[in-house]
């Protein structure tokens, strides 16, 4: 902190009334966050109060912020009439996977480009990188015919497909692997008679645990909240991620609003648990991605 | 030159990824730049070539002019809105970093970002709702009166732009923060000794050292929100007996083209503009980059 | 376009059930020596109908224990989508398919869909069980390949008790009364913003829905959105007298007088809630306010000329026992109990004719306005011509800008250029397939 350096030479009086007006100003900063902060959650807390609200409740005007008299019936008949479980498996099987080979490939791949430079390895890295700023939704209908033909439409394998590999988190690791990791540790491990898997799995991947682990997460949201690739490969409703899911779940001809509500609540809770415990793999994943230049 | 053992074995580890991404990632693309020189309707066996005929009829489409519109207003709106948001707030919490509050504000800002896209898209829509949102009910205490949010064909677009920039916002932040805290500590001291007060130093100093920060975070913010698509599907959907407007974006034109139209040569088309946006886009964001290095 | 007034006629006379069911019962003998073990999955369009195909399969089960039936019901688009995706693809297993004639006719063109094996047609062309209407729509090239089951059409559901608040004895018979009543039942704040419309008209929401409702008034005054011209040939027909009219009465009602806004609640759920005073929609909402708003006071009647019909037919993709399992569940569904079962419980029209649905009919008047109509009213359907969906969803478009254009209300010669233009996108895009009359 720099408070008191800003008035080296001032008198004890003029310290003390500048730093009254210093930490004013800061009580003000603190309150605009906040207020700023609850802004940002109040809508994700009005679903949620939403989903405890009995359907009369929901149409009273003007519309309440706490339900009067909170019902789990929502809840109830959420859980009892969709297969809402199930989308949530879906989405957790599909995500988990996702994750896994997205940290298998991202690992080897940015070792090897890292470590091993030649020509042939550049000219990779420049297309896979290339390849990254292309959006999904750019190729995704071709790809869609892909998994049509492999047969593996409305499962999750046909969901993975999609999200085998992801090019930033290739980048991630070799920059990680490039300055974490000497070259003498390799040398040393080579002299000593070591093979490159056992190098491989026994001396990087350690090091890299926690660039892993940013990614992992990383990952893993991106999976849990894609929507246009499932809602194209998935068409059955016990397919359905929980995000299809629930989409489809209001188009119907008349929606029940506090239905919908409990059910993204019980979707919304566990991914902000989720990210509650991980926050600052968290943090680090996404911040990583912003050093890139 | 390295050993040949150690060819082997990085040919070996490597050739995996690279089958997969040889197939789901440059065969889809090259498949999608040869199907919008094709006309094909999914269902007949023959696709015939019909060379640029898919970007001619494009051009005259005023479904997809209007698309393209909407997504590249939606796009600069969310820029626009996240950006300088997201440098202030960065700023503010960076300068209280250690408060009681901190964890609490990074984290209410930064869980916008992460929850599932089709439940906030929902809380909005009851928000903005014209019946019972509580955005009427709150601008009714101050006597405005209550607005179609999702149905006026302007308003339509700002709620877009609203709902992803509550949802980019959060990891602008966090980026700016990084940057905030890289920034050396030296270059403020020596505002300060010049006489800057917290606000000149902000503007003088900080501001042009983060630019590079802001390029990247501008681009990532713009091609993400050219890809905007669920949201504009939810906020349309039919709720309370009253669907939205159905704000046309990009992928959403797309998705219809290949799957309701049935013409996967078109929609393949209209990916390859969405392409060259993106590709522009992140061309200018290298060019400018370069231009400061150089400097 | 096609009329079947006398389809109507044979529904209220009412055959006695007992003496044509039998010829259900024999065709199912006949293929009730399937293997056992087997899965089928049916594919509906239409959630609410996901009960009717689980009781069909149920009833199905005493006799084939073997037999699971997985009933997969979901919102319109999403189905029509997955038809697509999945018949070409052939990954599905045994399908029994729900869609109507217009999106069939694709599938059998490229032979993604089989035809009705003897004993299925021979059911389907049994004197007295469908209208000629019917068995057309289930054919193509006059061969069967699917069995009808259903109908959407329409009517005009009125709250009785808000039509006597506002004086009004007798359903509105012409267009002009539709504005006259909307306008008397508009119930207004104190600025005069409807607060609960006297008409609900279709104005917002995505997709081909709000240029199927235009159609349905555009049929009123004559017109229609499509016309063939000659055998394949079709051109747009709406850029003429009866669509300024259609169109012109939107606007009068959105702009003029004020008597609906596109934000105001609408369809089904706005009119269980007593927030409209009427709308038109298909039979499903009889079943829809039995349901939810069992108290609700309100009738149905015929539109002024005539109404929209599409039919739904069951198609089957599958091979060797599993199809013929398949179409005997196609079969099962048009027995006479399971009919008046989906008309009391989901109340979609069957349209099988020889089946007394006098015990549902009776019990609940609401289906009156869509059996009791005059002689001379007309039926129309949607094209089955590829595009048909393109044509709706550019012009839906179009329409919803109009509707929310005040400047043209009452401006005949606008309207008239709004017409021409959009007209010509139509037949640009009949023309682009081959399919424009010249």
């Amino acid at each position: 902190m720099d408070k008191d350096a800003a008035a080296p030479l001032a008198t004890r009086e003029a310290a003390r009334a500048h730093k009254a007006r210093r930490s004013a100003t800061d009580l003000l900063i603190d309150v605009v966050l906040v207020a700023f902060s609850c802004v940002m959650v109040l809508p994700l807390i009005l679903l949620v109060a939403n989903a405890f609200k009995s359907p009369a409740e929901l149409l009273a005007w003007p519309p309440t912020l706490i339900p009067i008299q909170p019902t789990l019936e929502n809840f109830r008949a959420v859980l009892s009439d969709t297969p809402l479980m199930r989308w949530i498996f879906n989405s957790l099987v599909f995500s988990v996977l996702s994750t896994l080979s997205i940290l298998a490939t991202s690992a080897i791949t940015g070792y090897i480009l890292a470590k091993f430079p030649s020509k042939i390895m550049t000219v990779i890295f420049a297309v896979m990188l290339a390849t990254a700023i292309v959006p999904f939704e750019v190729y995704m209908i071709p790809l869609y015919f892909q998994v049509q033909g492999l047969g593996l439409l409305n499962s999750v394998w046909g969901l993975l497909v999609g999200y085998l590999v992801m090019s930033f988190g290739i980048f991630l690791i070799r920059q990680n692997v490039i300055q974490t990791i000497p070259d003498e540790l390799l040398e040393a491990a080579r002299i000593d008679g070591a093979g490159e898997w056992w190098i491989f799995l026994k001396v990087v991947l350690p090091l890299l645990r926690s660039a892993l682990g940013a990614l992992g997460v990383l990952a893993f949201f991106q999976s849990w909240t894609v929507f246009a690739w499932p809602m194209i490969v998935t068409t059955t409703r016990e397919s359905y991620t929980v995000e299809i899911g629930l989409a489809l779940f209001q188009t119907g001809y008349t929606v029940d609003l506090g239905r919908l509500s409990a059910a993204s609540a019980v979707v919304l809770i566990p991914s902000i648990i989720f990210f509650v415990f991980l926050r600052r793999n968290f943090v680090k994943g996404i911040a990583s991605t912003g050093l890139k230049d | 030159m390295l050993h040949r053992r150690l060819w082997l074995f990085a040919a070996l580890a490597i050739l995996p990824t690279l089958a997969i991404f040889a197939w789901v990632r440059l065969f889809p693309i090259v498949e999608t730049l040869r199907l919008s020189l094709h006309k094909w309707d999914i269902l007949s066996r023959n696709k015939p070539f019909i060379g640029l005929a898919n970007f001619q009829e494009l051009m005259g489409d005023r479904l997809f002019r209007e698309a393209l519109l909407n997504t590249s207003i939606i796009a600069f709106g969310v820029l626009i809105v996240t950006i300088p948001l997201a440098l202030v707030l960065a700023a503010l919490i960076h300068h209280r970093t250690g408060s009681r509050f901190g964890p609490f504000n990074e984290s209410a800002i930064f869980v916008p970002h992460i929850v599932s896209l089709v439940p906030a898209a929902m809380a909005w829509k009851w928000i903005f709702d014209a019946q019972l949102g509580p955005l009427n009910a709150l601008l009714g205490v101050f006597g405005i009166p209550a607005q179609a949010w999702l149905f006026d064909p302007v308003w339509s677009i700002v709620c877009i732009i609203i709902l992803c920039s509550w949802q980019a916002l959060g990891y602008a932040v966090l980026i700016y923060i990084v940057g905030f805290r890289s920034l050396p500590e030296s270059v403020f001291e020596a505002a300060k000794l010049d006489g800057a007060t917290g606000r000149q130093a902000f503007w003088h100093v900080a501001v042009p050292m983060l630019k590079p920060i802001t390029l990247y975070v501008s681009v990532v913010t713009l091609i993400s929100a050219f890809n905007v698509y669920a949201q504009a599907l939810v906020l349309a959907s039919d709720s309370q007996g009253a669907p939205g407007r159905q704000v046309r974006v990009l992928v959403l034109d797309m998705i219809e083209n290949s799957f309701r139209n049935y013409r996967v040569g078109y929609a393949a088309s209209e990916a390859v503009v969405l392409l060259v946006i993106v590709l522009s886009l992140t061309l200018i964001q290298f060019g400018l980059l370069r231009e400061k290095g150089r400097r | 376009m096609t009329t079947y007034a006398a389809f109507t006629h044979a529904l209220r006379r009412a055959a006695p059930a007992g003496a044509v069911s039998g010829l259900v019962t024999a065709a199912l003998l006949a293929t009730a020596s399937g293997a056992m073990a087997q899965t089928i999955t049916v594919w509906s369009g239409y959630p609410e109908l996901a009960p009717f195909y689980t009781h069909v399969a149920e009833g199905l089960k005493a006799e084939n224990p073997g037999l699971e039936v997985r009933v997969e019901a979901i919102p319109l688009r999403e189905h029509e989508r997955r038809i697509a995706l999945g018949l070409t693809s052939g990954s599905s297993g045994a399908l029994v398919l729900e869609m109507p004639g217009s999106t069939a006719a694709r599938y059998i063109e490229n032979e993604l869909l089989p035809p009705a094996p003897d004993d299925i047609e021979a059911f389907v062309r049994a004197d007295g069980n469908f209208n000629e209407f019917f068995i057309d729509q289930a054919s193509y090239q006059g061969e069967v390949y699917g069995v009808p089951l259903f109908r959407g059409q329409g009517a005009l559901f009125y709250n009785t008790e808000m039509f006597e608040a506002a004086g009004l004895t007798a359903p509105p018979a012409t267009m002009e009364e539709f504005t006259d009543y909307a306008e008397k039942l508009t119930v207004r704040d104190a600025n005069g913003n409807p607060t609960r419309s006297g008409w609900s008209m279709r104005l917002s929401g995505g997709g081909q829905g709000i240029a199927e409702k235009f159609w349905i008034n555009l049929h009123q005054y004559g017109g229609a959105l499509l016309t063939e011209v000659e055998d394949g040939k079709w051109k747009a027909d709406f850029a003429n007298e009866a669509g300024r009219k259609a169109l012109g009465q939107y606007l009068e009602n959105v702009h003029t007088l004020k008597t609906v806004t596109p934000e105001l609640p609408a369809d089904a759920e706005a009119f269980e809630r007593e927030q409209t005073a009427m709308f038109i929609r298909e039979s499903w909402v009889v079943g829809d306010i039995a349901a939810k708003a069992p108290d609700l006071p309100y009738a149905t009647a015929p539109l002024p000329t005539g109404s929209i019909a599409l039919p739904a037919q069951l198609y089957v993709s599958a091979d060797g026992a599993e199809a013929e399992a398949a179409w005997k569940f196609a079969l099962a569904t048009n027995e006479p109990e399971n009919l008046i079962w989906l008309l009391d419980n989901v109340g979609w029209l069957p349209n099988r004719v020889n089946v007394d649905y006098s015990p549902v009919t009776d019990a609940k008047p609401g289906f009156s306005g869509f059996l009791n109509v005059p002689e001379d009213y007309v039926f129309f359907t949607l094209p089955a011509i590829g595009p048909i969906e393109e044509v709706l969803t550019r012009l839906a478009a179009r329409l919803v800008e109009a509707f929310g254009n005040a400047s043209l209300a009452g401006d005949d010669a606008a309207i008239d250029a709004f017409l021409a233009e959009a007209a010509a996108e139509t037949n640009s895009i009949l023309e682009r397939e081959g399919l424009l009359a010249q």
